[in-house]
């Protein structure tokens, strides 16, 4: 059961559930999502991809193709100007011009009238490929002689960083005891249960409108435009409700929304494109793959000194937003403990293989995993108890870390004495494994973009006193819509009934960045404070001016000092008589301090940032390598929470995401072909592997956050990943460095027995 | 591909339509009789997004060819709700926080109704049986397991 802590005293409190009234469309099978929109006179697209790793398409014989009965379009690269197009970097085309580059790469399209006959149509093209060598390892990429992927980037290199902190040679000659090792991560997916789709229409009146549920639909938007040379007011994104997200829809499919775009304004039709679960697999964009070898310095009283790192990280053959994750994988880290002396490299190699992306903690759950279990290492090497090692080490309120974080509120040490109380570390149990692990993460990134850190927010009186609230924050499940609400509803002292929040139309909503590096408790609920804030300023003016009279705002009444009162519909009408049809708009802007950070990457980068620490306790089978996780305790700091309901809900949910990646999911490759590209094959947790998960809520009032609150969402998933390592480490009494760990690799590992 | 005409009982009413009969029954629902409800998550009996009552028992009915059903009852999430008003299921999902995007939860909600037919009085471990071959990403299951033992709660009120 939660334990809801308020300063540390526990007691659970209900007024602050709330759900989105959306949720009653959800349970009756009414709620519209991108599969289940439809438009006159629709026609279905598929895309013909690569079966090959790497290959020079020499002709591609369209044959009879378009004289197919139902067939309407088929679309190649040779038709579309060379225009790449990128997240960080320009290297995408929607479709194939000369090079193929992964199993998997869109060559052609379809546009017919069902799906089946676009999947025969597109069966039909034939492709004359000369094979090139592919490379497939991140390591063996890098290397001078490997086959190049972009003629842009030599030897597969799509971004570096070399960072150096302190002098970490000289920390780590003065260290007592030093520990290092490699630890592997594979690519993960996301695996939001709703397959990506969307319905592109075209006409000269409207422009570009794609329905399609994306994190981010403004930046799709924007980079939509662009690339096909649309003017920005003529393309617009409508959101359906969205299947599931996790960072791995920021910008959701980009390719798919380009093919269904074109192939609509070359049919004059609506297009719906939709991927099967394999092509989810095959061209989803998952998480980077990383080979992680760290190194770490510490005194005999187990003060860290140092910690060095050599990172590869795996782009696959497109870079999406790669090198943004790398950067996250390989620095955030460090920000959870005083480590004065630090030294990284990490270079991001592209391969023949599935373009990459992100995933909920944006690689840090990926670092907790390497960095957590070195430190158990470590504790064993230094005969120190793991949680007195991280309590030495970790930061506190007040703290600027390694890099240039400045810590305005921070329970890390709480949440840690928290996490292993809860899970009995005091008290261990013969037989069991106990494990624990820390997290730090930004809540509120300002790096994505510099000019735009902050968020804007709309909110209106309607005529019938009700409020619509207009943001580009988006809601795929996570419940900021539920949470806004109740901002909006405590700065207007209405009930949440009467409060409707609108984020998924690109026309009304403000622009926003999108849904990523936290940002939606922290920088999009604080926008709706502030617009909330403004249209009460407002609504109190109106009322006066109505009244002449001074009036105060209560329960969404307002009353005069001579005890006259007016309802929020007659202050509506009043305003709308007056302007001849305007509303009451209170437009709420939050912009974050510009976060100040030198060339090499010192510097606050977040508004705020949250905090913190699992525990997990497992059995292992040393016969079998079997391993049981008994039970996770998940001991947050984010601040004050404002939805408690959804709140529990994010720890469960990205806890057993957290457990996905450490015990079971991960890409397997043959050759750059995916080798488990069904549900079947890469498993996600189901009801049945789910251990007992407590979450706890440390809550100290964050001074940035709306209302003291801080993001909980993207954290939630990190620390589970060191915790379940740690723990199956301590019972089977040999470490698994390589996720998933599996019963196999710790059989392995118990046995001695070493093999690919 | 030849079509057949296939008569059954769709959410209690009969009905009749001219189709391929190894089309699955989920296109069938969704394509022609416009009951979008029922997702599809993967179309390869992996997910569960697509359950359905076949004659009282959950099946995916991604799996299963129009053909099969001849005969049959089908009832899918869009007879529960009753008079706009939704029943003691839907109600407990809510109520317990157990839908985040709501993908898996139609296909949740009709496992759920599977279990109490034929256990009312489940214990947690058997809901999480009987849930097992529906995925769901967001919620970790933990609040589904407690609206599907509310909802016995109710039932066995
Ligand atoms: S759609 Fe039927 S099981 Fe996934
Ligand atoms: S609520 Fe999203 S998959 Fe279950």
């Amino acid at each position: 059961m939660p334990i809801i802590t308020e300063n540390i005293t526990r007691e659970k409190k209900t007024e602050t559930d709330f759900q989105s009234p959306e949720v009653w469309t959800k349970v009756t099978g009414k709620a519209v999502y991108g599969n289940d929109f439809k438009l006159p006179g629709m026609l279905y697209g598929k895309i013909l991809r690569s079966p090959h790793p790497h290959a020079r398409i020499k002709k591609i014989n369209l044959g009879s193709v378009e004289a197919m009965p139902g067939v309407y379009a088929s679309l190649t690269g040779a038709e579309l100007p060379e225009r790449p197009y990128g997240i960080v970097f320009d290297d995408e085309l929607p479709l194939a011009a000369e090079l193929v580059r992964y199993i998997g790469d869109e060559v052609a399209a379809v546009a017919a009238v069902d799906n089946e006959t676009a999947s025969k149509a597109v069966e039909a093209i034939n492709v004359d490929y000369e094979m090139l060598p592919a490379v497939f390892s991140p390591r063996e990429a890098l290397k001078p002689d490997a086959p190049q992927l972009h003629e842009k980037f030599k030897d597969n290199l799509a971004w570096e960083r070399n960072l150096l902190r302190g002098d970490s040679d000289k920390a780590f000659r003065e260290a007592d005891v030093i520990v290092e090792n490699t630890f592997t991560i594979p690519s993960v997916h996301s695996t939001y249960l709703e397959p990506t789709v969307c319905v592109a229409a075209d006409d000269p009146y409207n422009g570009l409108i794609i329905h399609t549920a994306v994190q981010s639909p403004d930046a799709v938007r924007v980079i939509i435009a662009k690339a096909l040379e649309l003017p920005l007011s003529k393309v617009r994104i409508v959101g359906p409700v969205m299947g599931g997200g996790f960072g791995g829809r920021v910008y959701g499919n980009l390719k798919l929304y380009m093919i269904a775009s074109l192939l609509a304004i070359k049919t004059g039709r609506p297009v719906k494109m939709q991927l099967t679960r394999e092509e989810e697999f095959l061209v989803g964009r998952p998480m980077i793959a990383a080979e992680m070898h760290l190194k770490m310095g510490f005194k005999n009283d187990g003060t860290i000194l140092a910690r060095e790192a050599d990172i590869v990280t795996d782009n696959g053959a497109y870079s999406a937003q790669a090198p943004w994750v790398s950067k996250t994988l390989s620095e955030r880290n460090d920000s959870v403990y005083h480590i004065p002396n630090i030294k990284t490299r990490v270079r991001l190699a592209y391969t023949n293989k599935v373009p990459t992306g992100q995933y909920r903690a944006y690689g840090n759950q990926a670092a907790n995993f390497a960095t957590e279990s070195l430190l158990d290492m470590g504790a064993v090497k230094l005969g120190i108890d793991p949680l007195k090692l991280r309590l030495k080490n970790c930061v506190k309120t007040g703290d600027t870390t390694v890099h240039g974080l400045k810590i305005k509120s921070c329970a890390l040490a709480e949440c840690l004495k928290a996490a292993a109380e809860e899970i009995g570390w005091y008290d261990r149990k013969k037989g069991y494994g106990y494990g624990i692990s820390a997290a730090i993460h930004a809540s509120g990134s300002l790096v994505f973009d510099k000019n735009f850190r902050g968020a804007a927010a709309l909110a209106r009186l309607e005529l019938d006193g009700r409020i619509s609230i207009f943001s580009g924050e988006q809601d795929y499940g996570q419940g900021a819509h539920a949470t806004f609400t109740l901002i909006a509803s405590r700065v207007l002292g209405i009930s949440p009934e009467m409060i409707t929040v609108y984020s998924r139309d690109t026309l009304s909503s403000p622009h926003s960045i999108g849904a990523l590096g936290n940002r939606q408790t922290t920088i999009g609920g604080k926008a709706v404070q502030m617009a909330a804030k403004r249209l009460r300023e407002l609504i109190v003016l109106t009322a006066a001016d109505m009244l002449e009279d001074p009036v105060v705002m209560e329960k969404g009444t307002l009353r005069s000092a001579s005890d006259r009162i007016v309802e929020l519909p007659l202050v509506a009408y009043h305003y709308h008589s007056l302007t001849c049809g305007l509303s009451l708009i209170g437009e709420g802007r939050y912009v974050p301090e510009p976060s100040e950070y030198d060339e090499t990457g010192y510097g606050n980068i977040a508004v705020t940032y949250s905090f913190a620490a699992h525990g997990a306790v497992v059995e292992v089978d040393k016969t079998t390598g079997a391993i049981t996780v008994h039970k996770i305790v998940a001991a947050h700091d984010s601040g004050k929470i404002i939805n408690q309901i959804s709140a529990i809900g994010q720890v469960f949910g990205g806890t057993t995401q957290g457990l996905g990646m450490s015990c079971y999911e991960g890409y397997l490759f043959n050759k750059g072909e995916v080798a488990n590209a069904s549900l079947a094959d890469y498993r996600i947790p189901t009801s049945l592997d789910v251990p007992d998960i407590t979450p706890i809520f440390i809550e100290n009032e964050d001074p940035e956050g709306p209302y003291g609150a801080k993001g909980l969402g993207e954290i939630v998933q990190i620390p589970v990943l060191g915790a379940v390592a740690n723990a199956v480490a301590d019972a089977a009494g040999v470490r698994v460095t390589d996720l998933p760990i599996t019963a196999e690799k710790v059989y392995q590992a118990l046995s001695g027995w070493e093999c690919e | 591909m030849k079509k057949e005409i296939i008569k059954f009982i769709l959410n209690g009413e009969q009905v009749e339509v001219y189709v391929d009969p190894a089309k699955s029954l989920l296109h069938l629902l969704r394509n022609d009789f416009g009951l979008t409800g029922s997702k599809e998550g993967c179309g390869q009996g992996e997910c569960g997004a697509c359950t359905v009552l076949l004659d009282d028992l959950a099946v995916n009915s991604c799996l299963i060819p129009a053909g099969k059903v001849s005969g049959c009852s089908v009832v899918t999430i869009e007879a529960l709700s009753r008079d706009g008003k939704p029943d003691f299921v839907q109600e407990s999902f809510v109520e317990k926080g157990a839908v985040q995007c709501g993908f898996c939860s139609p296909g949740m909600i009709m496992s759920a109704h599977a279990l109490l037919k034929q256990n009312p009085r489940p214990d947690a471990m058997e809901v999480r049986t009987a849930i097992s071959g529906n995925l769901c990403r967001c919620t970790g299951y933990k609040q589904i397991e407690e609206a599907i033992l509310l909802s016995a709660e109710k039932l066995n009120k």
